[in-house]
């Protein structure tokens, strides 16, 4: 039996029906006679405003991997000439856009109405093989939009300005096109609006995972990020942050920690396991390891202050994507390094975990190098952990159980 | 007796640190490493450097796994262990282009593992229908000009660029002409010499290289004369993004009673194919060379030209009865494209084979195998 005690959060029970409304709702939009996008990268909030329902890539698969249906997918996109090695996000898609095609049975939920439009955020370059999958196999309408992360802050500008011109050159006039109506300028700003009002709320629940013991962990927040990204301007989103905030205020003040004893506190970089949060919830409760901070969950609108909702929308969101944001620039190590040093010592953490998902090659090149880096700096620890997001197959959670029990050793010998 | 020019051709592709390392003492100039595809190289050249594409060695990676997983492509791998080990110590810097996500994660571990005092990241656009990624191209090759002046010390003018445009285009002209000769005369030259003719170009000034190449064709006009009509089985090779395949898998190819007539991969057609149609702005004229949709890159996102027609298309001019796909392993791009490509072949009847190319092959047996099938299925078409 475990020497930790996990205190589970009332509020975060609230997210799983929110999310299954969403997908449902998705699910059953033709038949209600609404559009469908499908999305990748952070440009849904162009259909959104049209008044689309919207799916979006990361989401998707991760929703997938959590209902335990992503391997069932993922056979049936190998079966169709995936390879193993390809990214299990786009194979999910693949898969179920097969299942689609050809009218093999997968589970009801995980299936999605073929999109009206397609929208790819080319953030990472494999959000564009995904389009490009789909449009060859469905014959979809496409929109390319390039989002390339930057090195540097001296390409921020420049990049900033690429996107835009695509998002007013491309998007939006293809949106209308397709939509037969006016781009719904008033309908951006009151989904920005929410969007701000949801992020300053998550800031502040940001702001208690420095206490110490922290009264809630990564895990928490990653099932609740929806609602500040592909849920971006539901009605749910303001109540459930406002609540959210408020449980975590009650629990500070009486010094509850999410996991007790607390006994390491560490960073979790690249993806979550979104088909296994609870496998690896438990391997680290059972050390009394707990995850606070991360680029990934990190990257959605860490700066919704600097949302001037009397000023440009496209331009004000393309902000939230480069100068102002995180999305952008978490995505390539050189940004994202100096932020991890500093988040070391804002969140008092003892050691650093480095899930590097072998089907995507999006955040561990860097790793090693990190935690060097963050070694030499602030004498902490760090391992790598190698696995993938939903891919069932490539999580050996034997090997996974001696890399944490080591790095737990470590954080032990350096408390010391 | 001097070296015949095909020959010359495979020392220089076999061992290019050697060659490159006299070279730099013998001509006092600075080499950039390109990284790898759709590099404007030109206006390296304009800027009295040399670029050189970047190459995967033959040696099995080891320190470089202190810098990044095994789950990575064998160039991306090997080019960081080459610099580890101190073997570019030649290089003077690197340029960078975001094809993929294990190019955008290479500047960082460039940084990390080297002391390169020139690192460039460029973003090139998808080739996406709008004049915004075009003009935006022409930007990214200014600032790439601009950096690149920094280092160099001297200034790229559009003279000294359409110089370096003429140069290349000579270079593609004399490799298309090798290609032809191929083409029209299977098995004039193995696929393990086209693979080296092809590279020596990536790696030798281009200049120099044309010189080089114009032996070579030479050399094969000499060898038609008394080539015999080849029997073997025609195909085609297709895919290789980035790096050299393993020259002994066409060893194999062609021991097996197949020659390779033409092929789609990087070290091959694909790094040669269209001129630079020059038209009184050089910046123009490279940009509308790198947004043509032919020969298809499956890195630039552009989702309306198909690959598969442009292989079969490849197939049929040549009279090839299959084709080969040369995938390097932990290539997302042609990874993400193959089952499209695998399944249209599989519907109009063409016969195709896979072939994973890693770093480090396991066996040889295996693939020798693999291949062995295919030719009895291509003996019985």
């Amino acid at each position: 039996m475990s020497k930790h005690k996990t205190n589970r959060l009332k509020t975060t029970k609230l997210i799983g029906p929110m999310v299954d409304k969403h997908w449902a709702d998705l699910r059953t939009a033709k038949k209600r006679g609404e559009m469908v996008a499908w999305c990748s990268g952070p440009m849904f909030i162009f259909p959104y405003a049209m008044g689309m329902k919207c799916h979006f890539m990361a989401g998707y698969a991760a929703y997938a991997g959590g209902r335990g249906a992503a391997d069932d997918l993922l056979k049936i996109a190998e079966s169709e000439g995936d390879m193993l090695d390809t990214c299990s996000y786009h194979k999910a898609h693949m898969g179920m856009a097969m299942a689609i095609k050809k009218g093999i049975p997968v589970r009801e939920d995980v299936l999605l109405p073929m999109p009206d439009l397609l929208i790819t955020g080319r953030l990472c370059t494999e959000m564009s093989h995904y389009a490009e999958g789909l449009y060859r196999r469905m014959d979809i309408n496409v929109i390319g939009i390039d989002t390339p992360p930057p090195l540097n802050e001296s390409l921020v500008p420049g990049l900033e300005k690429y996107c835009e011109d695509q998002v007013r050159g491309s998007l939006i006039p293809r949106i209308e096109e397709i939509c037969g109506k006016s781009f719904d300028y008033d309908r951006l700003i009151e989904i920005m609006a929410i969007l701000k009002e949801t992020c300053i709320l998550r800031n502040e629940c940001w702001e208690y995972f420095k206490k110490i013991p922290s009264p809630w962990t990564l895990w928490d927040y990653g099932v609740s990020i929806a609602p500040v990204f592909y849920m971006m301007g539901s009605p749910d989103a303001v109540p459930y942050y406002t609540q959210l905030r408020d449980e975590l205020a009650e629990r500070a003040e009486k010094g509850i920690g999410a996991i007790e004893p607390e006994k390491y506190r560490v960073y979790w970089d690249g993806w979550l396991p979104w088909g296994f949060l609870g496998q690896f919830s438990r391997k680290m409760t059972d050390l009394g390891i707990v995850p606070l901070v991360g680029r990934y969950p990190w990257e959605f609108f860490p700066h919704p202050e600097t949302i001037d909702l009397n000023g440009d929308p496209i331009k004000e969101f393309v902000k939230q994507v480069y100068s102002n944001g995180g999305l952008a620039k978490q995505n390539l190590p050189n940004m994202s390094l100096p932020s991890i040093q500093k988040w070391v010592k804002e969140y008092s953490l003892d050691g650093v975990i480095m899930f590097s998902s072998k089907s995507c090659r999006m955040w561990n090149l860097g790793h090693p190098d990190f935690i060097k880096a963050i070694e030499k700096k602030h004498n902490i620890p760090g391992v790598v952990i190698e696995g993938d997001m939903v891919d069932s197959r490539m999580n050996s959670f034997g090997q996974i159980d001696t890399r944490l029990e080591a790095l737990a050793e470590m954080m032990a010998a350096r408390k010391k | 007796m001097d070296k015949k020019p095909i020959e010359q051709c495979m020392e220089i592709s076999t061992n290019p640190y050697d060659y490159l390392k006299k070279w730099k003492i013998d001509n006092n100039k600075k080499i950039i490493s390109c990284f790898a595809m759709n590099i404007p190289e030109e206006i390296v050249f304009a800027s009295g450097m040399i670029p050189v594409i970047s190459w995967r060695s033959d040696e099995p990676v080891t320190m470089g796994h202190s810098h990044l997983a095994t789950f990575n492509c064998g160039l991306t791998r090997s080019f960081i262990d080459d610099l580890v080990k101190e073997k570019l110590d030649f290089i003077d810097g690197i340029a960078v282009n975001r094809m993929c996500l294990q190019a955008q994660g290479l500047p960082f571990l460039l940084e990390q593992a080297t002391k390169m005092p020139y690192i460039e990241y460029l973003s090139l656009p998808a080739l996406y229908d709008d004049n915004v990624s075009y003009n935006y191209l022409i930007e990214e090759f200014k600032r790439f000009q601009t950096g690149l002046e920094k280092v160099s010390g001297n200034t790229v003018t559009d003279d000294t660029l359409n110089n370096a445009i003429d140069i290349y285009n000579k270079n593609r002209g004399l490799l298309s002409e090798i290609y032809e000769l191929r083409r029209k005369n299977p098995g004039i030259i193995k696929g393990k010499e086209m693979l080296a003719v092809v590279h020596s170009s990536m790696i030798m000034a281009k200049d120099i290289n044309n010189t080089l190449l114009e032996k070579v064709v030479e050399e094969l006009n000499n060898r038609k004369q008394t080539l015999s009509k080849d029997e073997r089985i025609k195909v085609i090779t297709y895919g290789g993004l980035c790096q050299t395949v393993n020259s002994e898998i066409l060893n194999i190819i062609e021991d097996l009673g197949m020659v390779i007539v033409d092929d789609d991969i990087f070290v091959g057609s694909k790094y040669f194919a269209n001129p630079v149609e020059k038209n009184g702005n050089p910046y123009e004229a490279l940009g509308n060379r790198y947004m043509k949709k032919t020969p298809p890159c499956p890195t630039k996102g552009d989702y309306r030209t198909d690959w598969t027609d442009y292989i079969i298309e490849m197939a049929e001019k040549n009279n090839a009865k299959g084709i080969i796909s040369l995938m390097i392993k932990y290539c997302p791009p042609h990874m993400c494209y193959y089952p499209d490509i695998k399944n249209k072949l599989a519907a109009k009847g063409i016969p195709e084979i896979l072939v994973e190319v890693e770093h480090e092959i396991i066996s040889f047996e295996q693939v020798k195998t693999r291949l062995q099938t295919f030719v009895e299925i291509l003996q019985g078409v």
